[in-house]
């Protein structure tokens, strides 16, 4: 037991300081899963198993995966400035923090060691059994002397999701234009009336982030998305098409003397 | 596989419980209403659901009067402080939602946001003009349910959650003011990560505790306290990352730096009801927390309360003087009162319980009131917090200018007024034996407050002024509170009887 | 019928109430009902005094509680009002004189547009003071202190369009502050010692209490004493103050306010029986002050701040007196009551002088006014015997007793004493000779009048009272022992013959008031003393030599010394004072600064407050 402790004591703790270092907020995640599940270990080690899975189960499984996917779809990159601007303030939180950690760190030590033959790694097993297994002894605790507790959280859940409407959703001021209004509207347009052009494909790119190029090989715009556009993640293809624009036009002459003309 | 053992029902005290079932039933309700009904019909159900629970849960409470009692299988407690704090968070209560309520003094429509999550001077925030955004009132009122359980808790674990249950509704309302959005948000999401950082700290604290006590419960805790004194160092621990953590809410420096921020950014409203109530709610649970679990182990937690205390005191007091923000001078003297309330706390006795009880009551009302009446003086950004631009208010509304002046002399500890008597009342319990230095540095630093509340009173009454600056003629909601903050700092100061004989009347935690 | 006491407070105050709230609709009547108010409160006050004095002669009280404030356990602190012999005094000096310069201000103030507020504060002030001196346990004195504290502040500020008056207003708060301070512990000391604030409760267990508890009571006391009463070292703000109408000069910063440090050390007096080193701090600060006051005095060119400084050193004598012990209480009052006639008066009469001179304050502005303004001239003449102290005017009276109980105290107590009254004489001669004679240096636009009845008719009571007043306190009333049971009674004895007093003082008066004639009087055309004025006048008249000779012998060695303790008291005083302030405003904008904004920088800061937590706890289980 001791043995499994040292282990994942020391991983877990890792992944929390890989959590905490790492530039890329998916790796962030990644890394606080890597902590969960050792603390998952830990407490199946001292016969939690109930705890232990459902850590697994619910945190690894479920909350850090929603993580991952919000952090894919909102597309965050590292592009948060990690400069410290304010001087010596590294120095001052290490150091802080640093004094902290000795401080509880001694006190607690100095504490059990005076208490150190008493104290033994007992796990759960005796409750366990007093309460006919660990399901049921949490079940009893959740249950019974925590009830109140436990029914509360539920208003915390509440509130969460109330939290989240709130910040995220909001009603539509206007009206939204149906598919068949939409197809009206284009087709009164004899511009649009064809459709909008199809993204760029190209040697190189090969996205819907690349426009397309008309036929006399000026941009069209209007072939990007217009999320892509808004977010300012398209591709600039200006230099590219007038690098091979110029090619083009040393490799034919003709053409290039009706071009100045 | 398990042997089935029979599983005795918990029981639950609902008429115990009443006041907090029925608020965070309400809270419940009141979401359910933002789903099905109509925004027109919301916008008068909402309140009216609120001041109803808020009536109930009010009478509720005043029914609990003598009671005292270990309920809901020892998840609470049901005695006079919880009486007199519950009492005091649900008037308070009242006060703040009818604050949240003033769509008078702002052309622009009441204190929240029309629409949280619209983008800041964007086209679709001004097509909501003045629409109101419903989904505060269960929010408020989730959080007044979370204030309610939170001195009343009984175990580290029920007061962890009715922390966060009270915690979070706030971090969100503070982000929602309707104007300087900007500042708002950034304030909310302050106080949301270095709330989230004083509740790590909390359970830390509480995991040591039970460590060393092998007790979550109040009563457990108190037990180990005093039979195991070997265990001293790892409470020690405990005790220190649990008062770091408790410490955060109430405001006391060097935990204090959020306030300033929050109190600043949030809607004037809500900053009225979360600077008071807040306190209330957090100091009760202080109280409880230290002198019912950790009363034993008095002489170890006492000399740092002190040094929390004196450093609250002059640092909120030395920080205001060069303020130039009445929100932020608000803010910081409410730190300093922080440090003046923990002087009653540091006493340890049942006069220390008595003495900042009395203090919580009589600061409530009137920062509630100093804050609300912060709202009717405009300029045509919003609100004029600037001290400058409250030069000279006196000749623009004499009655302003004098209900501010009285709630700021209050706040000085004036004598006659309800802010001498909560002095005295806290103070006169600690004084004697080693406390009374700290009691000298509450003396030295209220000459200091004294000297920037005065500051505010000079410009407003001697200072030529902006006439840019309007007063804003309040509804009834706002007059209410105000009214009320004046009525309790004069009666409360003349007659301060009433207010010491009843705290004096309820008695001590129950353990 | 006996009135009540507590109406003797409710009258101004009620008063107050209705000026201060009822706004612009109370203008047109707001000053005379602000006067009725004061006159009312002189006729309760009359009336209650002479209930008292139908009582027999040594349990003179009049007592009226009128609820009970705080009652916690056995501790209790009732509103109590109480007239006794002390009190009495007051109120009647308090109602009296504050009558009339309320019936003076109708006239000073007429064409000021706020009347009606000014009206307001000066009856919140009466009120206030009325408090102070009837509050029988020492949190009611607190109230009253602290509400005359306020009442000053904003009469000093009155004319807010100005910034000195602005600022004056300010540093007299500040200041105050520090003198505020100090009460209040001494409140709290006296609590916690006696487990009451009751004067007659913690009287009557003064001699039980240990030496040094009661030795630090009577420091605090002297310190808010010395804050009220612009007592070195917290005597800075009164010059300033000179910024507010001079009304409140007279009233507040004359005759009543700042003697309530004099009030307060002497209702106190069974504290200071029993502390020598208490009573010894109030001599020295007594000492010292009426000789800074002095030799400010005569630096000052503005009439109102040589004014301020005369006020300040008549106070030290009292100060002075009321540190002597039983010896000194007695007198210390009768002088308080008598500077309060003449002091008042000459304010009066100096507001009479700026009235019809524009607002000139400016001494060096004035001259030869003695028949432009005869009235003010008179009764400004009778004040000035008064307070250089020439039988039989008022202040000799009782400024001679005080110099004959500070000789029977020590040589220093009573050389300071003497020397004092030799400096008095010197500038208030000044004041008189560069004011009402010599030639007219009046500004191109001023013209002399005399001020209207409403104002002079005051100043005719007024110079009545410094007149006649002294003897008749002494004689007819019998102030002496109409205090005893209050204040007790001392006997001393003088190191040399009591007959040679008299003369002594005269004789340093004489030559106070023949050095300043030589001066100030010598271009003037008044017929001086002959042989030392023959050469006066023919030094002065041969050429600007003489002049020269007397700027350079006998002026400026004067002059240097003036504004060398000027300077003391305005840089190292004013500058004590101005640092704490500064510090304080230096810390705030450090400590401004840990505030920057950022979230990560208050977690830091928060974990630092988890250190030092920690730290403290630790430090109990390790120690």
């Amino acid at each position: 037991m001791i043995a499994v402790f040292w282990v994942c004591a020391v991983l877990s703790v890792a992944g929390g300081f890989g959590m905490v270092f790492s530039r890329k907020a998916v790796h962030s995640a990644l890394w606080l899963a890597l902590t969960m599940i050792n603390l998952a270990v830990l407490y199946v080690s001292q016969q939690a198993e109930f705890l232990g899975i459902v850590q697994v189960v619910v945190y690894t499984g479920a909350v850090m995966m929603l993580f991952l996917f919000v952090l894919m779809i909102v597309g965050v990159d590292s592009s948060d400035s990690l400069v410290e601007t304010i001087r010596g303030h590294r120095l001052a939180s290490v150091a802080a923090v640093l004094a902290l950690l000795v401080l509880v760190l001694t006190m607690i030590n100095q504490a059990t060691q005076s208490l150190a033959l008493n104290i033994v790694p007992t796990g759960l097993e005796g409750a366990n059994a007093d309460e006919g297994g660990n399901v049921q002894g949490i079940a009893k605790l959740l249950f019974g002397r925590y009830v109140f507790a436990f029914e509360v959280t539920s208003a915390l859940l509440i509130t969460a999701a109330l939290g989240a409407m709130v910040l995220a959703h909001r009603d539509r001021l206007t009206r939204v234009p149906g598919q068949e209004e939409l197809s009206r509207e284009r087709l009164a347009d004899p511009a649009t009336a064809a459709g909008l052009p199809a993204p760029g494909v190209y040697a190189r790119h090969n996205a819907v982030d690349t426009p397309a190029l008309l036929p006399d090989g000026s941009i069209a715009e209007n072939s990007l998305p217009g999320a892509l556009v808004l977010r300012g993640t398209t591709h600039d293809v200006r230099e590219e098409v007038a690098v091979t624009r110029a090619a083009e036009l040393a490799s034919d002459p003709k053409q290039a003397q009706e071009e100045q003309s | 596989m398990g042997v089935q053992l029979p599983f005795p029902t918990p029981q639950i005290e609902y008429s115990l419980l009443l006041p907090v079932l029925v608020i965070l039933g309400a809270a419940v309700v009141s979401v359910l209403i933002e789903a099905v009904a109509a925004e027109s019909l919301r916008r008068t159900l909402q309140p009216l659901l609120a001041f109803g629970s808020l009536a109930i849960a009010l009478a509720g409470c005043v029914g609990l009067w003598d009671q005292r009692q270990v309920v809901a299988q020892g998840a609470l407690v049901v005695d006079g402080p919880t009486v007199i704090l519950q009492g005091t968070l649900l008037i308070l209560a009242v006060l703040g939602a009818l604050l949240m309520m003033e769509s008078r003094v702002d052309p622009a429509g009441d204190p929240f946001a029309a629409r949280a999550s619209t983008i800041p001077g964007s086209a679709d925030e001004r097509g909501f003009g003045a629409r109101r955004q419903t989904e505060v009132w269960p929010l408020f009122l989730f959080a007044v349910g979370g204030m309610l359980m939170f001195p009343a808790a009984n175990d580290l674990l029920t007061a962890f959650i009715a922390l966060e249950v009270f915690s979070l509704p706030l971090y969100l309302l503070t982000g929602m003011a309707r104007r300087r959005r900007l500042l708002s948000q950034e304030a909310a999401l302050k106080y949301f990560v270095l709330g989230a950082f004083s509740s790590a700290v909390f359970l830390f604290g509480s995991a040591l505790i039970y460590a060393a006590t092998g007790s979550l419960d109040f009563a457990g805790i108190a037990d180990a306290v005093s039979a195991d004194p070997t265990s001293g160092l790892l409470l020690s621990a405990g005790v220190a990352l649990l008062l770091a953590g408790m410490l955060f809410k109430v405001g006391a420096a060097p935990f204090h730096q959020w306030s300033p921020d929050v109190y600043q950014g949030a809607p004037t409203a809500l900053t009225a009801f979360m600077s008071a109530a807040t306190k209330v709610a957090a100091f009760g649970a202080l109280l409880r927390v230290m002198f019912v679990a950790l009363g034993g182990a008095a002489w170890d937690w006492q000399p740092a309360v002190a040094v929390i205390a004196g450093l609250s005191m002059l640092v909120g007091a030395i920080t205001a003087v060069v303020q130039s923000d009445i929100k932020r001078v608000l803010a910081y003297s409410s730190v300093a009162h922080a440090g003046f309330i923990l002087t009653g706390v540091l006493a340890a006795s049942p006069k220390g319980l008595s003495g900042s009880l009395v203090y919580l009551v009589a600061y409530g009302f009137v920062t509630l009131a100093a804050f609300g009446l912060l709202t009717v003086v405009r300029s045509p950004a919003g609100e004029a917090t600037d001290v400058q631009q409250w030069a000279g208010l006196a000749k623009k509304s004499p009655v302003t200018a004098s209900v501010f002046s009285l709630l700021l002399l209050t706040m000085a500890g004036l004598p006659l007024t309800s802010g001498f008597t909560a002095k005295f009342a806290a103070w006169s319990a600690a004084w004697g034996g080693w406390q009374t230095g700290v009691v000298v540095i509450g003396a030295v630093s209220s000459t200091i407050a004294a000297a920037f509340y005065l500051r505010i009173i000079v410009s407003m009454w001697f200072s030529e002024g902006d006439d840019a600056v309007v007063v804003a003629l309040p509804g009834l909601g706002t007059r209410t509170v105000v009214g009320v903050g004046v009525a309790s700092a004069v009666v409360f100061g003349v007659a301060p009887q009433l207010l010491l004989g009843l705290v004096d009347g309820v008695g001590v935690f129950l353990r | 019928m006996t009135a009540s006491p507590a109406l003797l407070v409710a009258v101004p105050l009620l008063s107050a109430a209705v000026l201060l709230l009822t706004g612009r609709r109370s203008d047109r009547w707001g000053h005379w009902l602000g006067c009725a108010a004061a006159v009312g409160s002189f006729l309760i006050a009359l009336n209650l005094v002479l209930s008292l004095a139908k009582q027999p002669h040594e349990s003179r009280e009049i007592s009226q509680t009128v609820w009970t404030w705080i009652s916690v356990g056995g501790f209790n602190v009732d509103v109590t009002f109480t007239v006794d012999p002390l009190s009495a005094v007051f109120i009647l000096l308090i109602t009296g004189v504050g009558s009339l310069i309320h019936i003076y201000s109708v006239g000073y103030m007429e064409h000021d547009d706020n009347r009606r507020r000014f009206f307001g504060y000066l009856n919140l002030f009466v009120a206030a003071m009325l408090t102070l001196v009837l509050a029988n346990n020492l949190l009611l004195l607190y109230v009253g202190w602290e509400g005359v504290g306020l009442a000053s502040y904003l009469l000093i500020g009155f004319w807010q369009h100005k910034p000195s008056a602005a600022s004056a207003a300010n540093k007299a708060f500040i200041v105050n502050r520090v003198g505020d301070f100090g009460l209040s512990i001494a409140v709290m000391l006296t609590f916690v010692t006696f487990g009451s604030v009751a004067f007659p409760e913690v009287f009557a267990a003064a001699d039980k209490a240990s030496s040094t508890t009661i030795t630090w009571i009577g420091l605090a006391l002297l310190l808010a004493a010395c804050g009220k009463s612009a007592q070195f070292p917290l005597q800075s703000w009164l010059l300033d103050a000179m910024e507010g109408p001079t009304p409140v000069s007279a009233l507040i910063h004359a005759a009543t306010m700042v003697t309530a440090g004099v009030y307060l050390v002497a209702r106190c007096h069974p504290i200071f029986d029993l502390s020598a080193t208490a009573r010894g701090a109030v001599v020295a600060v007594g000492a010292i002050t009426l000789l800074m006051g002095a030799v400010i005095g005569i630096a000052k060119d503005d009439i109102k701040k040589a004014l301020a400084g005369s006020t300040m050193s008549q106070i030290g004598y009292m100060m002075l007196a009321v540190g002597l012990g039983p010896i000194g209480y007695i007198w210390a009052i009768f002088h308080l009551l008598t500077h309060g006639f003449f002091k008042a008066g000459m304010f009066l009469g100096a507001g009479s002088v700026m009235h019809g001179m524009n607002d000139e304050v400016n001494m060096r502005r004035y001259g030869a006014l003695r028949t432009a303004m005869a009235v003010t001239f008179g009764t400004f003449a009778i004040g000035y015997l008064a307070i250089i102290g020439v039988p039989p005017f008022a202040g000799f009276w009782s400024k001679d007793e005080i110099i004959k109980v500070a000789f029977e105290h020590s040589w220093v107590a009573g050389g300071a004493a003497l020397l004092g009254a030799a400096i008095t004489a010197y500038y208030m001669t000044r004041v008189m000779l560069m004011t009402f004679f010599g030639k007219a240096r009046w500004a191109d636009d001023a013209h002399p009048h005399e001020s209207p009845a409403v104002m002079t008719i005051p100043l005719v009571v007024l110079a009545a009272l410094s007149a006649v007043g002294g003897w008749a306190l002494l004689h007819v009333v019998n102030l002496e022992t109409w205090l005893e049971p209050v204040l007790g009674h001392g006997e001393g004895e003088l190191p040399f013959s009591s007959s040679l007093l008299l003369p002594l003082t005269l004789a340093v008066v004489a030559l106070g008031v023949a050095a300043a004639w030589k001066v100030y009087g010598a271009g003037a055309d008044i017929p001086v003393s002959a042989p030392r004025g023959s050469w006066f006048i023919r030094a002065a008249r041969a050429d600007l030599g003489g002049d020269l000779f007397n700027e350079k012998v006998l002026m400026q060695p004067g002059q240097r010394l003036t504004a060398t303790l000027v300077r003391v008291d305005d840089s190292v005083v004013d500058g004590a004072v101005r640092g704490i302030g500064g510090f304080t405003t230096a810390l705030s904008a450090r400590l401004r600064q840990a505030q920057n904004g950022f979230a990560r920088s208050y977690a830091l800061v928060m974990v630092i407050g988890a250190v030092i937590v920690a730290l403290a706890l630790a430090m109990v289980r390790f120690a």
